[in-house]
């Protein structure tokens, strides 16, 4: 059965003003509905810069991104409802507590306060937080803001959750459980966009790739297959082939 | 609805959590304002309330140095305290031992002196009459001279009012010296009485009428000054607290974050600025119950609050969404937390005394109360200035309306186009 697309980007570029080159150069991906999609490259590659405009963030300079839903293109304000966002940074509020702030970017997704309420516990169990909360995010261990993070972008139970480096700086444990959680939400049909600089982990949970370099696309695929053309066993010894091994700014 | 209230309920708890913010806009101007009206209590009583202390020194064998003293003392300006036995050229050692601010020194001759001149006045009068005059046994007498001494410390201005009132009670005596020394050479004995009255007491009475719009008689005191200027200055110094509230969800990423989401960014600002309303509205509420009921159980004066409760509202909103639009803008500013309280704090020192905060604009000298009215903190205490002290129309408030207005839509749109650079809007 052929699998629908769920994000088509088109020959998209980005040119910060403050930069004299640019950040992403005419990429151009398809993004499958229930994939695990993987955004890997080295530091300063452009993964952050490809996930802020897939997320509305930032516009591209130029190109197109389109969202579909059961093959149809949907809006900008439609789009907002079905995708999730965790960033890099603790995107929340380390005074509040994480129910206070589960609480809260549940409204902003619209949700009805009962619904809020269950889903709310449910995920606050699910991610090892219930016991810690009402207790200040700021108190928290790293691990602990990593799973309050991923908890407020999935509050929601979105179509399309983008997850920009949502293990690093955290232990075995913490890291287990989110990816864990994200296999299974993946199962239950979200799609995942996803960057990571653990390349085992990334071999572990992507079925596709996308290595970005210099702003560029330079291999995209299934991982099988994109390893086998490589004639490398693993994803370190491909990323390493494609990017090089001299050091990134 | 329920995204409204989640909002506004987000706001609420990071304020309740921000303890250093919340003392700085409760606990600071319940201090400042018990602290400054004490300290200028008495300061505001001496130009408002208290009688001027005059040190008298009067060395007069006659008695118009001692008419003097008693028409000084009787006036209720002077809190007369004479010192008879101090020689002249001792008092301004004295003066200074005593603390006392002015001096006054009658000297032996006044009497005689002003007998003198009121002889020779009479004498040039019956010669211009063609009337004949005893002139013999008269003893010439120079015009006599008061010394008045000032501590240097008082302007200029002050001191010079001060021998205004001695002038003219000298102007009573020698008229009144003057008439009877006539009235005794032309032999018309007590008959001078009638002609003195006239002169001296039916003179031009000048009406003093209090410069406000409800003719209300409340005059600048301690109270009526500190308690909106410290509530003011707390009400900007929420900055501290809203700066960086802003500054922490700006680099935390939380806005971005929100951005993604099926919501308003305008939901958040709102929210911001509703809250901070509230708050403004809770410090009046706190400092005015403060000065009305408060402050007269310690013996400062009574607030004496506008009947205008409209413009009262009107004047504590504007003044509130002028502090919280200038938060807004340092919050969108600042790079760090650390900025924005650092640069918003000093700020506000700034336009507080700059504003007539610190120190009543009339007491500045010209250029800074020109620059005055680059302080919102000065429009505010204007406004409130207009409500108790001038009885506050919808006219007076006009002027302090438009800045404000102004002043707010600066903030409002420097917010906004600090927040779309920054692809936050």
């Amino acid at each position: 059965m052929e699998t629908q697309v769920c994000i088509e980007i088109q020959q998209v570029s980005k040119r910060y003003k403050s930069s004299g080159e640019d950040s992403l150069t005419k990429v151009s991906l398809n993004i499958s509905c229930g994939d695990v999609f993987g955004l890997l490259g080295p530091n300063g590659a452009g993964k952050t810069t490809l996930i802020s405009i897939l997320c509305g963030i930032i516009p591209p300079t130029s190109g197109q991104v389109t969202y579909f839903v059961d093959g149809n293109i949907i809006t900008e304000n439609e789009r907002k409802s079905i995708i999730g966002f965790v960033p890099q940074e603790y995107a929340f509020y380390q005074e509040l507590t994480p129910r206070q702030n589960l609480d809260y970017f549940g409204a902003m997704y619209n949700i009805p306060k009962k619904e809020l309420e269950i889903r709310r516990e449910e995920l606050l169990e699910v991610l090892g937080l219930a016991k810690s909360a009402d207790k200040k995010v700021g108190t928290f261990s790293g691990g602990m803001k990593r799973r309050v993070n991923l908890a407020i972008g999935i509050i929601h139970n979105p179509e399309i959750l983008f997850l920009d480096e949502p293990t690093v700086g955290v232990d075995v444990q913490s890291r287990n459980a989110i990816i864990r959680y994200l296999q299974q939400i993946n199962k239950a049909g979200t799609t995942i966009i996803y960057t990571s600089h653990h390349m085992s982990e990334a071999e572990e949970f992507c079925k596709h790739i996308a290595l970005i370099d210099h702003g560029k696309v330079i291999a995209k695929g299934e991982l099988a297959g994109l390893k086998a053309e490589n004639q490398v066993s693993d994803l370190q010894s491909l990323f390493i082939n494609l990017t090089g091994e001299e050091y990134r700014d | 609805m329920f995204k409204i209230f989640s909002s506004l309920r987000k706001e609420f708890l990071l304020l309740i959590n921000d303890k250093v913010g919340l003392a700085l806009m409760f606990v600071m101007p319940v201090l400042l304002v018990f602290i400054i009206t004490i300290i200028q209590d008495s300061a505001y009583k001496m130009v408002n309330e208290n009688q001027i202390p005059l040190l008298v020194v009067n060395h007069d064998a006659g008695p118009a140095g001692k008419r003097l003293v008693s028409l000084l003392d009787s006036s209720g300006l002077f809190k007369v305290d004479s010192q008879n036995d101090i020689k002249q050229n001792s008092l301004k050692s004295e003066l200074l031992s005593r603390g006392k601010l002015l001096a006054l020194y009658i000297p032996e001759t006044f009497t005689a002196g002003l007998e003198s001149n009121a002889g020779d006045v009479s004498n040039i009068l019956m010669d211009d009459l063609g009337l004949e005059h005893d002139t013999t046994g008269q003893q010439k007498v120079s015009m006599p001279r008061l010394s008045f001494y000032n501590d240097p410390v008082l302007q200029e201005n002050y001191s010079y009012s001060v021998m205004g009132i001695i002038q003219s009670y000298m102007s009573v005596i020698e008229n009144s010296l003057m008439i009877d020394n006539m009235y005794a050479t032309l032999d018309l004995g007590s008959k001078s009485e009638i002609l003195k009255k006239k002169i001296i007491s039916n003179r031009v009475h000048i009406d003093q009428i209090v410069a406000s719009n409800n003719n209300s008689t409340a005059i600048p005191n301690s109270t009526q000054h500190n308690v909106p200027a410290w509530t003011i200055f707390a009400m900007f110094f929420m900055v501290v607290s809203l700066g960086s509230n802003i500054v922490k969800e700006r680099v935390s990423g939380s806005f971005l974050r929100l951005k993604t989401m099926p919501t308003t960014f305008m939901l958040v600002m709102f929210s911001k600025m509703a809250v901070y309303v509230v708050v403004a509205i809770f410090q009046v509420t706190l400092t005015f119950s403060m000065g009305i009921w408060i402050l007269p159980k310690l013996g400062l004066p009574q607030l004496t609050v506008p009947h205008n409760f409209v413009a009262l509202a009107a004047v504590v909103f504007m003044s509130s969404m002028a502090a919280v639009s200038y938060a807004l803008m340092i919050g969108a500013f600042a790079k760090t937390e650390q900025q924005a309280n650092g640069f918003g704090a000093i700020s506000i020192i700034i336009f507080g005394a700059i504003g007539g905060i610190l120190v009543p604009t009339f007491v500045m000298p010209a250029f800074m109360q020109f620059a005055s009215n680059f302080s919102p903190l000065h429009w505010c205490l204007e406004g409130f200035y207009v409500l108790f002290l001038k009885g506050g129309s919808w006219q007076e408030l006009r002027y302090v309306f438009a800045f404000l207005g102004v002043f707010i839509l600066i903030c409002q749109i420097g917010t906004y186009f600090k927040l779309r650079l920054e692809r936050i809007i």
